[in-house]
């Protein structure tokens, strides 16, 4: 069958049209004081009785904001009308998800940057092909420090045509972005509410077991419902998750569904990607009781499998270079130096059996974190440092090391009386305690992706934990792998010789320094008195080892009864009991001229000051914790710096790990991190912190200071400044 | 139990910190001493046994003009002066720029027409932290026995278009005619609109 000649006139005069709408689907801006408004079209034409997607995009001045459907505390929500022809039907605007808007003491739920309001508009089914007039008068209330009420009347040429249009190149990223900033509406998931006094609880739980994020925030749909700036605390509840959210005062009565939306910091799971989903909860009488927590899975913390074994394999590289392992580096250069002369073979045995012990170790060291995870223990890298009975024993053993370095004693017979009579086994049980040793100390220094990475780490199935912790053992190795594999590189190390006794000599003083900052990290932990009992039983420990050596050649039983029962006078005395200092209990030392004021952190006193509208850089750090001590030199202590915080009314708050603190833990762990140090600068009106990087420069933190707004007087209505 | 609520109330204080209070409907409502325009003190005290609004006030405030422009707050304030005191507060803290002086406001209010009984300096903000005052204009109703009566918006029509005064459900209002008529106020709390309040 054939068109008849007028039919097919029309049908491509109809094409034409279409085409041409489709050039002029993007109306002209209209320009307002604080806004730029335009209307778009995904399609260049609509097709009959379908709906098409129109968007109001509204870029806002910077530092100016628009309002989302509940605005929070004050502002109002953008409002379009349609002037549209005969029996088109406008659908309500698709709101993208809000920000929250940190004002004084309120908080608003708004757009900064830009925002692209979606509608859709259908036309009838019995609409003619051809062009068509769309008109919107759009509303908006525009703040920054002051509020505008603004409109627009906009108008858009668009168009009817047959069959599907072709999308606006020019608009396809816009209403990609659009499209990715809407909630999602997934299906069979768990949303319920409960009231118990002022409190609502919502409990989240998605779909198919898939674990919900680690940081969510909730946008009620109703207003004059939850106190917008309370803070809202979250805790795990099997693989999903629950909030206790603070009511309005009166708290309102009837009301059956807590409606809203939920937007991650990252990516909501089985959503595509997206952050925010839109879930419809009904209020019932009681909730649940909470579920075992299933830990929050991959990409949470912002890096892929892959990525993360990267990461973890050069923060292991870069372990040979951090402070803390120097010493045993220097261990590990004199081993080399000592066995250069032997064999090819023998050499690369060393090499393996040092990789073999660190492997080992960071595997040991990840079963038995994954294994107190799974007990629910609240732990963190570097935890070991954390228990003084740790740092004791460290400084014991460091001591020891450093006693054999001086010739005090030899290992010699002890470690072949430990292994069988085999010389070259004596050799490899060294290797292999070096690699363990190298281990045990790189713990408290996280190279600057170690915090990442390990983060990352304990948040995942526990094979890719072992996969990321043997990366970091691989990367920390390899250096001496490398060197046993190719001794030509040896060669290169000075001939052995008298020099050799000299230098393992020298080698003890970095020992005995690492003793020094041990027994000062105890100092900070357990007081004066468990560094006394430490040097007491150093003293003691000193004795036994001496006895040990003295009388090396000796067969008597005496001996290594007295060196013994040394030792274990020394180790019982060094031992330092239960009186631990409570984290916090220690007067803050009042702050020197020239440096940074700190006050101690606590998680209401953060909460408190960012409702008060203050800056607040918080400081999580630990005496145990080398990088930390350099930042506080080099950068932190500046006269600048020191100046910059003084200027822009900046609250520094030091949060001191050097001793366990739950409450620190769960708050890096908030932060994806669970590891030191974390610089974490809170812009007033920003819900996330910006964290700086972990190795500091003056400079580095007067850049973040500066892209703070100008600093105002802080509210001073806290009648107890503490 | 007592240790129990003293806890409860130093986590509740320490939690809040320098956030809003709230004025509850049906609470005694928060005293409060501040100045007037011409520096005298006022005080909610002053007022026992009477009728008291509070109108939160901002001149710069597209909301606030809205209600001014159109005549309907200086109406208002007219028209129940009579009866009730009213209270018009201003919370702006003074480096902001919508921040007005007792001397210019006194002229400003002048040429509005404004009639409030008595109008409150509140340039630190204690008063409108306070009463947990978000917007301008928050209203609030304290009824004769110094409760609460009535704390949200002005009217229903949640806009800073003056056209939308007319044909507004006036909230104020109603809870005044059923303070008068000796009835429960019946819509006694909702969401204010309005501007933030520029607090220090």
């Amino acid at each position: 069958m054939t068109l008849s000649l007028p039919d097919s006139l029309g049908r491509l005069a109809a094409l034409f049209l279409a085409l041409a709408a489709g050039l002029a689907a993007q109306a002209a801006p209209v320009r307002t004081e604080h806004v730029q408004a335009e209307l778009h079209a995904e399609r260049a034409a609509a097709t009959p009785g379908k709906p098409a997607l129109v968007g109001l995009r509204l870029r806002m001045d910077e530092h100016w904001h628009t309002y989302w459907r509940n605005p929070g505390d004050s502002g109002l929500p953008t409002k379009i009308r349609w002037t549209l022809p005969e029996g088109w039907k406008a659908g309500p605007i698709q709101w993208p998800y809000p920000e929250a808007q940190r004002v004084g003491p309120l908080l608003n739920y708004g757009y900064s940057g830009e925002v692209m309001l979606l509608t859709e508009l259908t036309p009838p089914a019995d609409a003619k092909p051809g062009p068509v007039a769309l008109k919107a008068d759009a509303d908006w209330l525009v703040c920054k420090d002051i509020c505008i009420p603004e409109k627009a009347a906009l108008a858009l040429d668009f168009a009817v045509a047959e069959g599907e249009a072709a999308p606006v190149a020019a608009n396809t990223e816009l209403f990609a972005k659009a499209r990715a900033q809407l909630p999602a509406d997934p299906s069979g998931w768990t949303a319920e509410a409960a009231r118990a006094g002022n409190t609502l609880t919502v409990r989240v739980v998605p779909a198919g077991g898939a674990v919900a994020p680690a940081k969510v925030l909730y946008f009620p749909f109703r207003e004059n419902f939850i106190d917008h700036p309370a803070p809202q605390v979250m805790a795990r509840d099997g693989n999903g998750f629950r909030l206790a959210l603070k009511l309005v005062e009166p708290v309102p009565e009837g009301i059956a569904n807590a409606d809203g939306v939920f937007v991650a910091e990252s990516a909501w799971p089985g959503v595509s990607g997206r952050k925010a989903v839109s879930l419809a909860v009904p209020v019932v009488a009681a909730l649940p009781t909470p579920a075992a927590p299933v830990a929050v899975p991959a990409g949470e913390t912002g890096g892929s499998l892959a990525l993360a074994l990267v990461f973890a394999f050069a923060g292991g590289l870069l372990l040979n270079l951090m402070p803390c392992v120097f010493p045993v580096l220097g261990i590990k250069v004199m081993g080399f130096v000592r066995h250069a002369h032997g064999d090819a073979r023998a050499l690369w045995m060393q090499g393996v059996v040092f990789s073999v012990g660190v492997l080992v170790s960071f595997l040991v060291l990840a079963g038995l974190l994954l294994a107190l995870r799974a007990g629910g223990a609240e732990l963190g890298w570097g935890f070991q440092l954390q228990s003084p009975a740790f740092v004791a024993l460290l400084a014991a053993l460091f001591f020891l090391m450093a006693l054999n370095l001086f010739g005090v004693f030899e290992w010699g017979g002890f470690a072949q009386s430990m292994t069988s009579n085999i010389s070259a086994q004596g050799r490899y049980a060294d290797a292999f305690l070096a690699g363990v040793l190298a281990t045990l100390v790189a713990t408290p220094c996280t190279a600057p992706f170690m915090g990442a990475a390990v983060g990352f780490t304990l948040a995942q199935p526990a094979a890719v934990s072992l996969g990321v912790f043997a990366m970091l053992g691989a990367g920390m190795a390899l250096p001496v792998l490398a060197l046993s594999l190719f001794p030509k590189a040896l060669a290169r190390l000075p001939k052995p010789g008298p020099w050799m006794e000299t230098f393992k000599q020298v080698m003890a003083f970095p020992l005995f320094a690492t003793v020094i900052w041990l027994a000062w990290v105890l100092g900070a932990q357990a007081g004066n008195d468990a560094v006394l009992s430490l040097f007491a039983g150093l003293l003691l420990l000193g004795v036994g080892a001496w006895i040990y050596g003295r009388w090396a050649r000796s067969e008597s039983l005496l001996r290594f009864v007295f060196a013994a029962a040394f030792a274990a006078a020394g180790l019982w005395l060094s031992w330092p009991g239960a009186n631990v200092a409570a984290p916090g209990e220690a007067a803050p030392t009042a702050a020197k001229p020239g440096e940074i004021p700190w006050q101690p952190w606590t998680p209401e006193r953060l909460a408190e000051l960012r409702t008060a509208g203050a800056p607040v850089f918080v400081d999580f750090t630990a005496a145990w914790c080398v990088t930390c001590q350099v930042n506080k030199r080099v950068a932190l202590n500046r006269e600048e710096v020191v100046r910059a915080f003084a200027d822009r009314g900046i609250v520094p708050l030091k949060a001191d790990w050097t001793n366990h603190d739950p409450r620190i833990t769960a708050a890096l762990a908030e932060l994806g991190r669970n590891a030191l140090p974390v610089y974490a600068l809170y812009a007033p009106g920003q819900a996330q912190p910006t964290l700086l990087p972990e190795v500091l420069t003056a400079s580095l933190i007067i850049d973040e200071i500066s892209k703070l707004p100008a600093a105002r007087p802080v509210a001073t209505a806290n009648p107890n400044p503490r | 139990m007592k240790k129990a609520s003293l806890i409860a109330f130093t986590a509740a204080t320490l939690f809040t910190g320098a956030a809003l209070a709230n004025a509850v409907v049906g609470q005694p409502a928060p005293a409060f001493t501040a100045t007037d325009l011409a520096g005298k003190p006022v005080s909610l005290a002053d007022f026992k046994g009477k009728t008291v609004v509070l109108e939160w006030h901002n001149f710069g405030c597209p909301f606030v003009q809205k209600h001014y422009k159109s005549g309907n707050m200086q109406a208002l304030q007219k028209k129940y002066g009579t009866e009730v005191v009213w209270l018009t507060v201003n919370s702006t803290n003074a480096g902001h720029q919508d921040y007005q002086s007792p001397a210019v406001l006194t002229k400003a209010l002048a040429d509005a027409g404004a009639a409030p009984t008595r109008f409150v300096m509140d340039e630190p903000g204690t008063v409108g932290r306070a009463y947990g005052a978000k917007v301008t204009p928050h209203m609030y109703v304290i009824d004769p026995a110094g409760k609460v009566a009535y704390n949200g918006a002005i009217d229903d029509k949640r806009s800073a278009n003056v056209e939308d005064v007319k044909g507004a459900r006036n909230f104020v209002v109603a809870a005044l005619e059923e303070l008068k008529a000796g009835k429960p106020v019946s819509n006694a709390s909702n969401a204010p609109y309005g501007c933030t309040i520029k607090y220090k």
